[in-house]
């Protein structure tokens, strides 16, 4: 499995804290790793590190071979519109536009006309099980609904790696378990990475390697794992 | 009670540093609505002080009982109207007319200030030589404005001056009325004042009592999260409810004082904006005690009761903030509302009664509140169908999600922009009416007298060394002056003139028309006055609404700029979304007005009208950009606080 994404020596410190102290990672093409921890343990901050929304104070970021973490703001947040997608707990969504136009939103901000932008987000909504929703405001989803269309929103500009944090952490145990379901199936079908944020083992269960982050420093295997994967229940490689 | 009170104060300063800025943003809102709320109601008392302090020159007839005769006649001098009062005692039994310590003896005049001063800086022929016997100034109570030109000369009742049969009927003259007191009548031209002056306060505080609720529920919407967890642990709902009033009515109270400050500063600058002729005395725009105070008991009891409203869905349910749904459609019936308002507002105008106006303008505005959010959210749907880039398209959603803030901003300048439009580009002088003269005096003259004035006329006319041909007309003389005489030679000829028909003025054509120019030209500079009072608001209201969207969407801005959406456009669609009701409604508006105004532009165009106008406007859209680039740092820092959770 070749690398697709990767932290190297990565620190970060908050004032006196330290959030990162020296942290390694490697994520593999269309592989699926979930950062568990503790609360206050580092791993959202690993995730900002690796997604460009946070420069590490010291360490590389590479994206496909590429440093990235020293790009300018302009270009890490081009990067973060064209080459990875975000699903957060809840809140992500623009409450005034449909269902479809979320979708659509970062399609058309990178350019896409609007008509081309809307009928590409509508080929998401069958897979993700969200049919006759494309009209929908957020308001009028529930909560695995709305999270589905943000699924979509991921994953519509097809980036290389998509990054969640604690995905399911608002939505009760069985709609978590579909919607992570969905994510990983999507993601991996669209052939993107999946790095997940989460304190729930369930929603680590689905990803195929697990880290942990514990005061900055990682625990578990920090380089893609082919036997982790496929120990677990229910992920078709 | 106590412990809701010092639960709200704590809760009013404990409330973060966004939840201070919703704290300072309702603060503010509150502040200006107070100074331009005190500023309408000012100037329509400001208008009644004047229409009383004129009415003794507007005399009642006696019924019984009359202590003088009185009438009044306009004169001129350097192209402004003097107000000449001739008063004659019956008896001695006449009460002190207004400003005077006594009725003038028979061939006294008492001045005003300004024309005493005028009358001194002028040479003597062109104006002091018609008052001979200058006995004193008159006071304040006996005039309109501190500028303004009057005369008051005492005559003897059987002066033929004080004739009724002798006397013409000018513009602004009265005849020779017995009366019995001073009091008189506000004048007809007083009276279309008031109403131009309430319907001037009508639109000003429509817009700004909806604008200062809203900017009421800012406070809420900041703690309406707050209040609901307080729900959720078990607090009343009169406890909720309470606390939030409390919390409410006491920023409205502080931005209640500071806006009375606020004016109690701007009022001396407001006083030199001139309308019918001259400025204001101070005294005139600085509201009474009882005003001060019940704007101040008034407005923070309007926020508290709008903030209540704002918390009703807090109350009813404590998850009640948890759910955003889409907000019902506004229907087309507003629409028939409007429709129906139209056809009953003239119907019930035509009862006579201040009151009866007021009430039937009161209800075409708020049924033009009806329709403009039903025509935003029109224009959202349209521009969220034509949009093509993710800002506009952004911008059109969230005018059709909450078209009543985006018309909160545009209301006042889309009811004013039409008439500030159409007067703008009109110039308010007599030209209007075409062309008329300005270098021949008209003077009535007593009926089989003409010849016999005519020749005293050329006498004095040479005597004065003023070039005239006179000659006779049918009811006077008329003095032609040759195109070459400018305004002093006018003027050296009017005086030369005076007291050779008594009672008469001899005047232009221009100047006869002049008074119709003044209030032309009054309701011009009234409408500049609410059209910037409108922008003012549109200015305040565009900067609560942008930071309160950004405040109101903080999660999910950062959020879309976390996913990489460049800030440029979440700010784009903040910007379209007022300014492009703005420019539809308000710029439409305006441009309607100036469309209008254009057949009847037969003489050259109002330049200052225009350039005023045009002023405004560029410096209401401009204040309106600048008040929503004010939220851009705030919109920066909500979005770079990237999820600061220390895991």
């Amino acid at each position: 499995m070749s690398e697709v994404l990767g932290g190297y020596t990565l620190t970060k410190h908050f004032g006196p804290t330290t959030a990162l102290a020296g942290v390694d990672i490697a994520i593999g093409e269309a592989e699926a790793v979930a950062i568990m921890g503790p609360s206050g343990s580092g791993k959202s901050t690993l995730l900002h590190c690796l997604a460009g929304i946070m420069k590490p104070d010291s360490g590389e970021v590479h994206l496909m071979g590429q440093r990235v973490d020293n790009l300018g703001e302009r270009r890490r947040s081009a990067l973060r519109r064209t080459r990875f997608g975000f699903v957060f707990q809840f809140g992500q969504l623009l409450p005034e536009l449909p269902a479809e136009e979320n979708v659509a939103l970062p399609l058309m901000l990178g350019g896409v006309s609007r008509t081309q932008a809307v009928r590409q987000a509508r080929d998401w909504f069958g897979p993700l099980g969200l049919q006759g929703m494309e009209g929908r405001r957020p308001g009028e989803l529930s909560g695995g609904q709305a999270q589905r269309v943000a699924i979509a929103r991921a994953l519509v500009t097809k980036p290389a790696v998509v990054f969640a944090d604690e995905p399911t952490g608002a939505l009760d145990q069985s709609t978590g378990h579909d919607t992570m379901r969905l994510l990983v199936e999507a993601t991996k079908h669209n052939g993107a990475s999946l790095v997940v944020v989460t304190h729930d083992p369930n929603v680590a269960g689905w990803c195929d390697r697990t880290v942990e982050v514990r005061d900055g420093r990682l625990s578990g295997s920090a380089v893609p794992d082919q036997t982790f994967t496929q120990l677990l229940p229910g992920v078709q490689a | 009670m106590n412990a809701t009170l010092s639960l709200a104060w704590r809760l009013l300063r404990g409330g973060g540093r966004r939840g201070l800025l919703g704290t300072w943003l309702t603060f503010g809102a509150v502040a200006v609505s107070t100074a331009l709320l005190l500023f309408a109601i000012s100037a329509n008392l400001a208008f009644d002080a004047r229409a009383e302090r004129g009415a003794w020159r507007n005399p009642v007839a006696a019924k019984s009982g009359a202590v003088a005769v009185q009438a009044t006649r306009l004169d001129y001098v350097a192209g402004r109207p003097i107000t000449v009062v001739d008063i004659a005692a019956l008896g001695d039994r006449a009460p002190a007319p207004p400003g005077l310590p006594r009725v003038p003896a028979p061939g006294e005049v008492w001045l005003s200030p300004a024309l005493r001063e005028l009358a001194r800086e002028l040479p003597a022929d062109r104006l002091a030589a018609r008052y001979p016997e200058q006995r004193g100034t008159l006071g304040e109570e006996a005039l309109v404005h501190p500028e303004e030109l009057v005369v008051v000369a005492g005559h003897r009742p059987d002066d033929p001056a004080m004739k009724s049969r002798d006397r013409d009927v000018a513009m602004g003259s009265v005849k020779p009325t017995r009366v019995a007191s001073f009091a008189g009548t506000p004048t007809d031209d007083a009276i279309g004042y008031r109403i131009l002056a309430l319907i001037a306060g009508v639109l000003m505080v429509v817009p700004l009592l909806v604008f200062g609720g809203a900017a009421a529920r800012l406070t809420v919407a900041r703690r309406d999260q707050r209040l609901a967890a307080l729900r959720l642990v078990g607090a009343t709902p009169a406890q909720v409810a309470g606390m939030t009033v409390a919390e409410a009515m006491l920023v409205a109270l502080a931005g209640a004082l500071a806006g009375t400050v606020l004016y109690g500063l701007a009022a001396p600058l407001l006083t030199r904006i001139e309308i019918g002729g001259g400025p204001w005395y101070t005294a005139d725009l600085w509201p009474p005690v009882w005003i001060v105070a019940v704007a101040l008991a008034g407005v923070p009891v309007l926020v508290g009761l709008s903030a209540v409203a704002g918390l009703r869905r807090v109350v009813v349910s404590p998850l009640g903030v948890a759910k955003r749904e889409t907000p019902p459609g506004l229907r087309f019936v507003r629409v028939l509302v409007l429709l129906a308002a139209l056809i009953a507002v003239p119907v019930l105008s035509r009862q006579a009664g201040v009151a009866v106006i007021a009430g039937a303008l009161g209800l075409a505005f708020l049924s033009l509140n009806l329709v403009g959010p039903w025509v935003v959210a029109v224009i959202g749907r349209v521009t969220a169908a034509r949009a093509r880039r993710p800002g506009t398209l952004l911008a059109g959603r969230r005018l059709v999600d909450d078209p009543r803030s985006a018309w909160r901003t545009v209301s006042g300048v889309a009811l004013t922009g039409f008439v500030a439009g159409f007067l703008g580009l009109l110039s308010p002088s007599a030209d209007l009416l075409g062309s008329p003269d300005r270098h021949q005096l008209t003077l009535a003259v007593p009926a089989g007298q003409a010849e016999k004035a005519a020749a005293e006329a050329r006498e004095r006319l040479a005597v004065a060394g003023v070039r005239a041909e006179v000659e006779t007309t049918k009811g006077g003389i008329v003095a032609a002056l040759g195109t070459g005489a400018d305004q002093a030679v006018t003027d050296r000829a009017r005086t030369a003139l005076e007291g050779l028909a008594p009672g008469h003025t001899a005047t232009t054509e221009a100047e006869d028309g002049s008074t119709s120019a003044q209030v032309l030209k009054d309701v011009g500079t009234g409408t500049v006055v609410v059209l910037a009072v409108s922008f003012l608001v549109a200015i305040a209201s565009a900067g609560i609404t942008a930071a309160s969207s950004v405040l109101d969407r903080r999660q999910t801005y950062a959020l879309l700029r976390l996913a990489g959406t460049p800030l440029e456009v979440l700010d784009r669609a903040r910007r379209s979304e007022t300014l492009i009701p703005l420019a539809v409604m308000g710029g439409g508006s305006i441009a309607t007005g100036v469309l209008c105004a254009l057949p009847f532009m037969y003489a050259a165009m109002n330049v200052r009208g225009v350039l005023t106008l045009v002023t405004c406007v560029v410096l209401g859209f401009g204040g309106v950009l600048a008040a929503g680039a004010l939220s851009r740092p705030l919109l920066r820092s909500v979005t770079a606080d990237p999820a600061p959770r220390p895991d």
